[in-house]
């Protein structure tokens, strides 16, 4: 479980450039839930999920992981970061070993394990990402932007953690890899109970993936809701800068047309099981 | 912990000295660097101190500011002072064991770490009151009259523009991959030296392969754009030496024939 209590986070305390990131955030979060994180650039997301692992940390406030204060002398910060798993944005920099099986083991010799047992993760965290077998041999540098990608993912989610953060894990890459590694994610929150937070820019992509989508803007809570609540407050959303999918879009030009269609629709399946009988009748 | 490091020290200001062509400003400095060394007597020192105390105070930059500059090679100039103090022959005023102070020793020493620190508070005042661009501008007009014997002064200032340019960046890339690999339980500051080191290689590779991935990108832009060196290239800014360059340089040529007299006067120490 995931507790911020009034949070705040200033960057340059003191000097002249002071900003702050984050104002007062005090937010909850269970155990396996899959929360879609959305916000202006600036909004404090980057800030929010750095704080989790004891990256950053709060000015004011307290972070408590699964009842660990993270500000506490006594939690070791090592081991919330194997708790929690963080992809940080382009995280194919963080590669660095000669081989990719190398580089996914990194985590878990960090965390102490023998080597058999953190290969036996690095192999199952690369299937489970799609990373072929075959690419485990290579240096990471001659794989391709979308495999590099998913061999950092793998990286950290060869720790086990219990908690995956991803920050925009699709950013720069095709349709197809964007599709495929969101698919992953979704099976590794079903299979293996994870809890996910995925920072997004898209406004598709979290309608589809979330239970709860955490709307940010200028380092505070703006909303915290399911996303049928969250994208029926589609004016809200645009005057700070974000949007809802295209498909609510669709379906409220429909409605002010004159069709009666229910509200807070916000992806494709739900659309078309509501527009066929309609087209059909 | 990479924020502490404070690079490009410049200082924004308005000041006189600030509105010194940057040409001028190093010209003066070789002047005065010339002139620490052709100091003789503790009577030019104080002639220098109260030069540079003028310089400072017109500038309006803070001496603390200036005298934390020392900080970095205050070991040196110990070192410099405490060797020169001991191992200087002459008449004899202290002796213990093996350590002998001399009357020499002691003027000697004193007389080095004031040359020392002079250089250093001069060449900071220089870096404190122009910016890097600009006194990379400045270098490569310097330079410019060596280019007949080959000297690619419009090449040496870029690569130090570039060079400056990337600092940030790189250090901004260093925070995020340390950030990264700590992410993935990289503990970077324990242990003994050497497995310090050996926590360095994951921070060290990704840095170098990203800042060779940069150097190739920019100068694939710089080729998109036909950037071809300095050949006939005219800039954005052109240098003017000003009213303020006369008045720096006299304010110079004062203290140089200041320091020459006080040689003259007091002789050697």
């Amino acid at each position: 479980m995931i507790k911020l209590e009034n949070v705040s986070y200033t960057y340059m305390q003191g000097g002249s450039f002071e900003k702050k990131a984050l104002d007062n955030v005090s937010l909850e979060i269970k155990s396996g839930e899959f929360i879609g994180i959305i916000g202006h650039t600036g909004s404090g997301k980057s800030t929010m999920i750095q704080m989790l692992n004891g990256l950053i940390k709060p000015s004011l406030g307290r972070v408590i992981i699964d009842g660990d204060d993270l500000s506490d002398k006594k939690v070791k910060l090592r081991d919330v970061r194997f708790k929690v798993g963080l992809v940080m944005q382009y995280p194919e920099y963080q590669l660095f070993e000669e081989t990719v099986l190398k580089d996914i083991c990194f985590g878990p010799l960090n965390m102490g394990l023998p080597q058999s047992e953190a290969e036996d993760r690095a192999k199952f965290a690369a299937n489970m990402v799609g990373l072929s077998e075959s690419l485990l041999d290579k240096s990471p540098f001659d794989l391709s932007g979308g495999q590099k990608r998913r061999a950092a993912i793998a990286g950290v989610l060869a720790m086990e953690p219990k908690i995956l953060i991803l920050d925009e894990p699709t950013a720069g890459l095709d349709p197809a890899g964007r599709d495929e590694i969101l698919t992953k994610i979704r099976d590794m929150h079903k299979r293996l109970n994870l809890t996910v937070l995925l920072v997004s820019h898209s406004m598709e992509d979290v309608a589809r993936l979330a239970d709860r989508i955490l709307v940010m803007n200028s380092g505070a809570v703006e909303m915290f809701d399911m996303p049928s609540k969250v994208f029926g407050k589609g004016r809200r959303l645009e005057e700070i800068g974000l949007t809802v999918p295209q498909i609510t879009k669709v379906m409220d030009r429909l409605r002010s047309a004159g069709i009666q269609i229910e509200d807070g629709i916000y992806t494709t399946g739900d659309a078309y099981r509501i527009l066929l009988p309609l087209l059909t009748k | 912990m990479l924020k502490d490091i404070t690079l490009g020290q410049y200082f924004p200001g308005s000041s006189f000295i600030h509105k010194l062509d940057p040409r001028t400003k190093i010209m003066i400095m070789f002047a005065y660097v010339v002139i620490v060394f052709m100091i003789q007597n503790f009577e030019g020192y104080i002639a220098l101190t109260a030069f540079l105390a003028v310089c400072v105070t017109v500038s309006k930059i803070s001496p603390k500011y200036l005298i934390k500059g020392l900080k970095p090679i205050l070991i040196f100039i110990v070192f410099t002072g405490l060797f020169n103090l001991f191992l200087t022959s002459g008449t004899i005023v202290w002796h213990w064991w093996i350590f002998t102070i001399t009357k020499e020793g002691i003027s000697f020493a004193a007389f080095m770490v004031l040359r020392l620190v002079f250089l250093i508070l001069g060449t900071s005042l220089l870096t404190l009151t122009t910016s890097p661009i600009a006194l990379t501008d400045g270098i490569e007009h310097l330079l410019s009259p060596f280019k007949k014997i080959g000297v690619p002064a419009h090449e040496i200032a870029m690569m130090m523009t570039i060079a400056l340019r990337f600092i940030p960046t790189l250090l901004d890339e260093t925070d995020k991959i340390m950030k990264a690999q700590s992410a993935r339980g990289a503990s970077l500051d324990s242990g003994n030296i050497l497995s310090r080191a050996k926590a360095m290689v994951p921070i060290l590779i990704p840095l170098f392969i990203s800042a060779f991935r940069r150097a190739d990108e920019l100068a694939t832009a710089m080729e998109c754009r036909c950037y071809r060196g300095g050949e006939n290239r005219t800039r954005l800014y052109e240098l003017k030496y000003s009213v303020t360059d006369g008045l720096g340089w006299l304010y110079t040529i004062i203290l140089f024939a200041l320091i020459i007299s006080l040689n003259f006067v007091f002789g050697k120490f």
